[in-house]
Formats: C-alpha cells, sequence, structure tokens
C-alpha cells in the first residue's frame, strides 16, 4: 500500500516543492523551456485523434478531396446512417454508413452488446473466481498451497499465444466455436489477478477473519462479507485492467468467431477495414472506430483517479 | 513480476473442524484451479506434444520429433520474422521507456497543465487498440488525401507510400507503439516520482547537489524498479505484437507485407496456424515464443536480485 499514502500526500509536497524560492528566475525558465519538447509532443497526440473525429463529421463526397479540409464543411452523421443510401439504387456521392454495413440484426449496435456482455462477464466471473481462490491460498493454510501458488506465478511467464491453438482445438471439439462461452470461459481464471490480490490479502491483518470465524460464520459468509469488502481498491483496481484487456480482446475472437453475428467490436472493425482501398470509406470506418472507443474514455474520464491509482498500485507491488 | 512471495507465516491455527474447513478451502479453489487446468496447463502440456507433430487440425496428430524445430531453423522467413522482431521490441522499449520518463518528469506537478497533459497523453491507452490502427492506416493513406502525405505537400516534398516501402516499416510499427504506450509508461513513472521522499532532494540541495546531480544520483536510482517493470513488461507486450502487422501492414494474401517488411512472432504463428492450417508447425512456433519470453523474465529476476544485492 505504498501509493495510498503518497496519492493523499504527493500534490502538497510537489506545490511545496515548485514553491520553493528558486536561485533566480534563470532555473525555472530552463525548467519550462526544457518542458517545451514535450508540451510540443502532445500536438503528435491532438492532431490524429483530431483527424479521427473530423474524419467522422465528413460526407464521403468531401473525404475524396484533395487537399482534405481541416475544418468539416458540411458536418453531417451520414457515416453513422445515410437516409439517402439505398441498396437498390446508386445514388452518387452517398455511400452506407457503418450501422448500414453489416447484415445482421441491430447491425453496428450487436457488436456493441456482444463487446459490452463478454466484457462484463469476464470481468465480474474473474474477480469472483480469483478472489475466492486469492482468499484461501493468502489466508487458509491447506496443503499443497505453496506449490499451487508458485504454478500460479510461474504460469504468469507463459505468453497467452503458447496456448492459441490447443485452446482453439478444445473450443472446437466442445462445440463452443462461435459462441459467447467460447469468449467468457477460457478468459476467466486470470493467474495475474490472482497474484495481485493474493499479495494485497497478505496485508491484510487476519484479526478480522478470526473474528468472525470465532462468532461462528461460515467461510463462504467470510469470503462475501468480509473478504470482498477488504478486497475493494484491489478489485478496483483489477477490473481496469480486465476491462481494457477484454475491450481490446482481437486475436482470441479472431480465431473462434465464425458468423457476423458474434463478432466483437474489434473484430468487426476489421471487417471494415476491407473497405480500406477508397478514401470516401474513411469516414464510415472512424464512425466505427468512435464506436468502439467512446465507451473507454468516457469510462476512463469518470474514473480517471482509480486509472491512475489502479497503475501506479501494480506497478509497484506487481 | 516480483519473485515469490512468502505466504501466510503468521496464520495462527483455530480449532475447528480441520477436515470441513480443509474441504471447503479445496472448494473455493476448485472453480480457479479447474479453469486454470483446463484453459492453461492442458493447453500448454498440449502443444509442446503438438509442436512434435504435423498435426493439421483435421488428421490424427502423427509425431515426427524434432522436424518442426529443424524446420523453424532453417526456415528463412521465420528468421526474418525474429529479426523483425527484435528490432521493433528493442527500438520501441527504448525510445517508449525514455519518453515515458521524460513526460513524467516533465508533467508530474498538480496544476491543470500537467493534468491535461497527463490525460492527453494517456488517451491512446484507453481507446480501442483497433481503432488506433485503422486511424494510423487512414493517417498514412497512400494520396494526399492522407494527413501524412498532405504535410509531406506542405513541406515541399511528393506522395510517399507508407505502408508499402518496406525500409519504413519498422520504423512506422515503433513510432505507432511508442505513441501508443508512453502515457501508460508515463502513468508508472509519476506514481514513482510520488512516492520519492522530498527530503533527499532537500538534504541533496543543502549540500549544494545540481539539478542534474538530484536526478542522477536520487531520482533515477530510486526509480529503478519503476523502470524495471516498465521495460520488462514492455519488452514482453512488444514480443507479442499482432495487431499493428494485422491491421496495418497485412496484404491481401501476404501477413508481413510487402517484402515481409513486418512479418513478427505472433502473425506468423496466426499465418502458419490459421491460413495454412500447419497446427503442428505453429505450435513450434509457439514453444518458440514461449522461450523467449521466458528466458526474459528469468533474467528480469537475476538482475533484480543482483541489483538488491549491490
Amino acid at each position: 500500500m505504498a501509493v495510498a499514502p503518497m496519492d493523499r500526500l504527493a500534490p502538497a509536497r510537489r506545490r511545496a516543492r515548485h514553491e520553493q524560492p528558486r536561485a533566480g528566475g534563470r532555473a525555472r525558465r530552463n525548467r519550462h523551456l526544457l518542458r517545451l519538447p514535450f508540451y510540443l509532443l502532445s500536438l503528435t497526440m491532438v492532431v490524429p485523434f483530431y483527424w479521427l473525429v473530423i474524419t467522422v463529421l465528413k460526407p464521403p463526397t468531401e473525404l475524396s478531396r484533395i487537399p482534405p479540409s481541416f475544418v468539416p464543411e458540411s458536418p453531417s452523421f451520414v457515416n453513422f446512417h445515410d437516409p439517402e443510401w439505398s441498396a437498390e439504387r446508386v445514388n452518387p456521392g452517398h455511400l452506407q454508413g457503418v450501422f448500414q454495413r453489416f447484415q445482421v440484426e441491430f447491425g453496428f449496435w450487436r457488436f456493441l452488446f456482444n463487446s459490452v456482455l463478454v466484457t462484463t462477464a469476464i470481468t465480474v466471473g474473474a474477480l469472483l473466481i480469483c478472489s475466492l481462490a486469492a482468499y484461501v491460498i493468502a489466508k487458509h493454510r491447506i496443503r499443497g498451497r505453496r506449490v499451487i501458488f508458485l504454478m500460479i506465478i510461474a504460469s504468469m511467464m507463459v505468453p497467452w499465444q503458447t496456448t492459441l491453438i490447443p485452446n482453439y482445438v478444445i473450443m472446437r471439439n466442445l462445440g463452443w466455436l462461435d459462441t459467447y462461452t467460447a469468449y467468457i470461459v477460457p478468459g476467466l481464471a486470470k493467474a495475474f489477478v490472482l497474484f495481485f490480490l493474493v499479495q494485497f490479502l497478505q496485508s491484510v491483518p487476519n484479526e478480522l477473519i478470526q473474528a468472525a470465524r470465532v462468532d461462528g460464520a461460515g467461510e463462504w459468509r467470510i469470503w462475501w462479507q468480509i473478504v470482498l469488502p477488504l478486497l475493494r481498491p484491489a478489485l478496483a483496481a483489477m477490473s481496469i485492467f480486465i476491462v481494457l484487456a477484454e475491450w481490446n480482446n482481437f486475436l482470441w475472437p479472431l480465431v473462434i468467431v465464425q458468423s457476423d453475428e458474434m463478432a466483437n467490436l474489434p473484430v468487426a472493425l476489421a471487417r471494415l477495414n476491407s473497405y480500406f482501398g477508397a478514401p470516401d470509406h474513411q469516414g464510415a470506418i472512424m464512425a466505427g472506430g468512435f464506436i468502439a472507443s467512446v465507451p473507454t474514455i468516457v469510462f476512463f474520464l469518470i474514473f480517471q483517479k482509480y486509472f491512475t491509482r489502479g497503475i501506479a498500485l501494480s506497478g509497484l507491488k506487481g | 513480476m516480483a519473485g515469490p512471495v512468502p505466504i501466510g507465516g503468521r496464520l495462527r491455527r483455530v480449532p475447528v473442524d480441520r477436515l470441513r474447513r480443509y474441504g471447503t478451502s479445496y472448494a473455493m479453489l476448485l472453480p480457479f484451479l479447474a479453469l486454470f487446468a483446463a484453459f492453461l496447463l492442458w493447453p500448454l502440456a498440449n502443444s509442446l506434444y503438438l509442436s512434435f507433430t504435423s498435426f493439421d487440425g483435421v488428421n490424427p496428430a502423427v509425431f515426427t520429433g524434432l522436424d518442426n524445430f529443424a524446420e523453424l531453423a532453417g526456415d528463412a522467413r521465420f528468421r526474418h520474422a525474429l529479426g523483425n522482431t527484435a528490432l521493433y521490441v528493442v527500438a520501441s522499449v527504448v525510445l517508449g521507456t525514455l519518453l515515458s520518463l521524460g513526460l513524467a518528469l516533465a508533467f508530474n506537478g498538480p496544476s491543470w497543465p500537467h493534468r491535461i497533459m497527463r490525460t492527453l497523453f494517456f488517451l491512446p491507452s484507453v481507446t480501442s487498440s483497433i481503432a488506433l490502427m485503422l486511424m494510423w492506416k487512414w493517417v498514412l493513406f497512400p494520396s494526399e488525401a492522407g494527413l501524412a502525405n498532405t504535410i509531406v505537400h506542405w513541406l515541399g516534398g511528393s506522395t510517399v507510400p507508407w505502408l508499402a516501402t518496406p525500409s519504413l516499416t519498422i520504423p512506422i510499427l515503433v513510432l505507432m507503439s511508442v505513441w501508443g504506450g508512453m502515457g501508460y509508461g508515463m502513468v508508472l513513472y509519476v506514481a514513482g516520482l510520488g512516492s520519492i521522499p522530498e527530503e533527499y532532494y532537500e538534504a541533496a540541495r543543502i549540500d549544494g547537489a545540481s539539478t542534474w546531480q538530484r536526478f542522477r544520483h536520487i531520482t533515477l536510482p530510486l526509480l529503478r524498479p519503476v523502470t524495471t517493470y516498465v521495460v520488462v513488461t514492455g519488452l514482453i507486450g512488444a514480443f507479442q505484437v499482432f495487431e499493428a502487422v494485422y491491421i496495418v501492414f497485412r496484404g491481401t494474401n501476404n501477413i508481413g507485407g510487402v517484402l515481409d517488411s513486418a512479418l513478427m512472432i505472433v502473425p506468423y504463428l496466426y499465418d502458419q496456424g490459421f491460413t495454412h492450417f500447419k497446427l503442428g508447425y505453429a505450435s513450434a512456433i509457439a514453444w518458440v515464443l514461449f522461450l523467449i519470453i521466458f528466458v526474459l523474465s528469468l533474467v528480469n529476476l537475476r538482475v533484480g536480485r543482483a541489483m538488491k544485492e549491490l
């Protein structure tokens, strides 16, 4: 827990550092000069994102213009849905919006739904399963826990791609290809999450758990009513990692998904990629990317504090 | 990434029915262990077995001994993929770590310009990675409709076919990786900087240490655990690069782009396994990847221990 006190005190400390009288204005000016390249570097962040957003807003005719416009001249949402486009007749200057491009029920919404469903299920499931196991490994003296824990730590050195092919074969043999089960079940036992939770629990005193045991509470109840609430900061940190990883998961869905219906957002975006050749299709492609990015960006902006704290916690402890 | 931790030595034994409690303990461990065994341990052993076979996904696997590994050793494409990956990994980790540290030093304050900068640089970490790949692909469009070529024209140059120029492939992959990852490293370094006691700096200042000396002898050594973490996770992540190659450089019938200039380990694994259905051969590639990352992790442990003994 090296981070929690730091989080509270660091700003005050840094403020003190900043307000200290310096040898002269020269040192401070030098500091700002040193910062200048990094302010310029931030342009490389702003410009591509700005380019993405204006691309989404430009209609197809404006997109194929050379040189490109930097302020959309007739901003519209036709890249999401173009009412003028129809499958029967050709209407020059009108292309399918991203919601019109997939022949599946609910169109692009379906992929958003798939991504949300899979991400939520894995996050909740993994946190429950891993916290249960972490409680046993950290607080129960059972035979073999050292061996189990060492095995789990060792498995963190295995790149998951090593198990890609056998897992694909397992999914095929079980008939799970192209199902939510194939998305969710293999992603539940996360060694990294278990390791982190065990470490966190070791810094939690045993007294609370002992007291509950003396009061006659069963182990399941202790886990649910005492351990889970104690783990809350660690669970918050881990949920951020899991959500980001699963939201962006691409290679595994690419292997297990066959139909259009079961694609998650990354796989759907990769399929949009086949329209890449022409500039006028970029609006719809970027609109798809925009939809895939907004949920996690909003999630981040709301829980910003927890993001930085969670990353710091994992980095300093892991 | 720390080594094994001593576990729960302080536990006192409680007088409860031992058998019943142990039964509960194992029942609570069971969901994790069952999934862990089914989707990690067993597949791991299975992929080792498959790497000694000529499994094609349809016919039963035929044991072929070390044939796959012998074939890999002589496979020019695989060697090319290894070389590309090594170049990409070293360049992106070195550049990414330096920029992360620089950003953290520049913007670790509580003021709002610093906070905005931190948010801005962190933004790619929370944006859909495939969306970012598509965005880069559009920025690097091979005509003046693309942003990069528009800028080249402003500067008086002529249109560059960015994604079809083999000599630019690795630099572009490194650029995309560094651009997308430096904000994440920055957050780790900012946390590391915040945990350095201010007293050290005050003491150094009283002793007349210059800004550079304070950085060199206080900041850098105390940030070493963070640096190790950033470098090792960066190395491991970079070895597994796939999406950038698959989305940005893949050609119609060649995963590695023009002249295989973007061919890396995992894309090659995917190509052999799921395009050519040489699942045995792809398993051998998977084990080479495993060995590389395993050695890196061991080196990390060894370096960490040596650092502690210093």
